[in-house]
């Protein structure tokens, strides 16, 4: 029967469908805050499965994530706020080339070094961008607003005299979210993607089998900044307003509690930590946002002394439990 | 001339209290290959400890002690209660660290409330001495002093004792220091006192320097310590002295000639020093 020859498919792909559908339908039974909330976490999921691409594929230690992240909003708002070129079409695509270009520097003089000491880097570059982003002094500061940050940036101009609202722009972002999530699937299955696992396994032997190891870092490296990019334009337009807090160490580290909290090098994995963890502050940070760095900070040691994992796997293993037992 | 001179010796001092941090940092990494990212909150909360001790009794001395031992307790429990149980996984124990910065930063925040604490200089080191004509207060000279008298203590304990011995050898090689039947167990939990001892210690020292503390300030101390870390190279007193001085001065003369580019000097020194030598300029070998 049709019916029993695709179950299996079916079941594999059952918690994908219905999460979609939820997210699909999200705007039609929830408030704004709910829907802002939401468009929130799709733009960090992303942020967290690019930063997963280096970290749980590459096993590159990247603490300076946020950087990237960072310029993208930077430029995009800069060249809204400043220079008067509200289309989408040249800011958005400003501001992810700024992403990459950053990646590409930072890349040839963090991957001089390898392990502890690339994560130092990585960690000390972030701050630079971090620095840059809140001097307050000279031309730099008045384009970014220094510590103050950058604010009043709308929706995007798209074009075709469609102006965004809080449902459609949640949308907006769901799509590229799907696109830029179906993409880094992707290249994770992808020969280029399977290097970069074997790199992550054992750099000898990837080199000794003749792959330029350092290449494959470079490239995977730009790719990441890439969608960070992506994020972070999408994120200054949703929030309407960056500052430096949103670009350094601080940032950079939230990053990496979502990743760990979802399992890192399982790129799904990215979107349930992001979800956790803004939900738990958009509640926590309700009635309590004096303590909500403790709270943050005892997740994080709490989660890595047990919990090392992460969700995604142990979601996995049961999801695979009860579509073999399968009832109907 | 002058203001060379002065800028000179303001850089000199502030390195000094760079070395006080990045010396244990340095360490802690070169030997148990971790990241503490902790360390400048650990740094400023021996600070705050000093500070209360000395506005309550007076006494400088102290407020240093007190501070120090604080500290040196507050790394011992992180290492002892979860850095131990982590053993050889290295990104687990950045990440533990590094949520120790959002604890150790928000109970200070909790405790002290969220106003900087202005610094406190004794009164034996209150004043200035006149040089070429412009004034230098007293008590820069005694951080400088004080961190050159630690600094050789420091490099005399890993140079010319068995411990700093069986240090230099853990870094190269920790298993076959172990396979020779040296307990390093001792040795990791003392280098993790000492550290966070004199890092809380400089606290109270070299807070002068900058006029106030406040609970946020330990990432920037820890970013510039790592800076130092990386310059001068991990795992050697000399390598952390010389990234310390070399950072302390270039950020003053910053400072005062081109006070735009001042925040990222430290950073173009970084790459700068990455590019030609990525050990770092008097590094052991990565």
């Amino acid at each position: 029967m049709l019916y029993k020859k695709y179950k299996r498919h079916v079941f594999r792909f059952a918690p994908v469908i219905i999460i979609g559908l939820l997210l699909t339908t999200l705007p039609t039974f929830t408030d704004l805050a709910i829907i802002g909330l939401f468009t929130k976490i799709l733009i960090f999921a992303l942020l967290v499965m690019s930063l997963d691409l280096l970290v749980g594929y590459t096993g590159l230690m990247a603490f300076g994530h946020a950087a990237f992240f960072g310029i993208g909003a930077y430029t995009t708002g800069i060249l809204i706020k400043h220079y008067d070129i509200l289309s989408f079409w040249l800011s958005a695509p400003a501001g992810v080339l700024m992403a990459v270009l950053a990646a590409c520097i930072f890349g040839v003089i963090a991957l001089r070094v390898s392990a502890i000491y690339f994560l130092l880097i990585t960690l000390a570059l972030g701050q630079l961008v971090f620095e840059l982003a809140n001097t307050s002094l000279g031309k730099l500061g008045a384009l970014t607003g220094g510590s103050d940050g950058l604010g009043g940036i709308p929706y995007p101009e798209i074009g075709f005299s469609f102006s965004f609202s809080p449902n459609s722009f949640y949308y907006f972002t769901w799509v590229t979210f799907i696109i830029c999530a179906l993409l880094l699937y992707w290249i994770t299955k992808s020969p280029f993607g399977y290097s970069l696992q074997g790199i992550r396994e054992s750099e000898v032997r990837a080199r000794a089998l003749g792959y330029n190891t350092w290449l494959y870092r470079y490239i995977a490296f730009i790719i990441a900044g890439l969608f960070s990019g992506i994020a972070g334009v999408l994120y200054v337009h949703y929030n309407g307003f960056i500052s430096p807090e949103g670009v350094g160490m601080g940032a950079s580290g939230l990053l990496w509690l979502m990743l760990i909290i979802g399992g890192s090098g399982t790129l799904w994995g990215g979107f349930i930590g992001s979800g956790i963890i803004l939900s738990l502050q958009y509640f926590i940070s309700g009635f309590t946002p004096q303590r909500w760095p403790l709270i943050l900070g005892v997740c994080f040691v709490g989660v890595i002394m047990s919990y090392r994992g992460g969700i995604m796997p142990q979601l996995n293993i049961l999801w695979k439990r009860i579509s073999h037992d399968g009832s109907p | 001339m002058e203001t060379v001179v002065i800028n000179l010796l303001n850089g000199i001092a502030y390195g000094m209290v760079l070395f006080l941090i990045a010396a244990g940092l340095s360490v802690i990494l070169g030997l148990m290959g971790i990241v503490h990212l902790a360390h400048g909150a650990i740094f400023i909360a021996g600070g705050f400890v000093g500070l209360t001790i000395v506005k309550g009794t007076g006494s400088f001395l102290l407020a240093v002690l007190v501070g120090a031992v604080t500290s040196g307790l507050v790394g011992l429990i992180i290492e002892r209660g979860f850095l131990r149980l982590l053993h050889k996984q290295e990104l687990e124990q950045v990440l533990v660290t590094f949520g120790f910065v959002y604890i150790i930063g928000n109970l200070i925040l909790w405790i002290w409330g969220a106003w900087p604490r202005a610094a406190f200089v004794p009164s034996y080191f209150a004043g200035s001495i006149a040089i070429m004509g412009s004034y230098f207060p007293i008590h820069r000279f005694a951080v400088i002093a004080i961190g050159a008298a630690i600094c050789l203590g420091l490099w005399w304990l890993q140079e010319k004792t068995r411990i700093g011995a069986i240090i230099r050898a853990g870094m190269d090689n920790a298993e076959m220091v172990s396979g020779l039947g040296i307990n390093l167990t001792p040795i990791n939990i003392g280098t993790f006192f000492l550290g966070s001892f004199i890092a809380g210690g400089g606290c109270v020292i070299g807070v002068q320097l900058f006029g106030s503390i406040a609970h946020n300030d330990g990432v920037n101390m820890l970013l510039t310590a790592i800076a130092v870390c990386i310059i001068g190279g991990v795992g050697s007193v000399q390598g952390a002295l010389v990234g310390a001085l070399l950072i302390g001065i270039i950020d003053n003369f910053g400072r005062v000639y081109f006070p735009v580019m001042a925040p990222w000097t430290m950073y173009l020194l970084l790459i700068l020093v990455l590019m030609v030598r990525p050990s770092g300029l008097l590094g052991r070998k990565l």
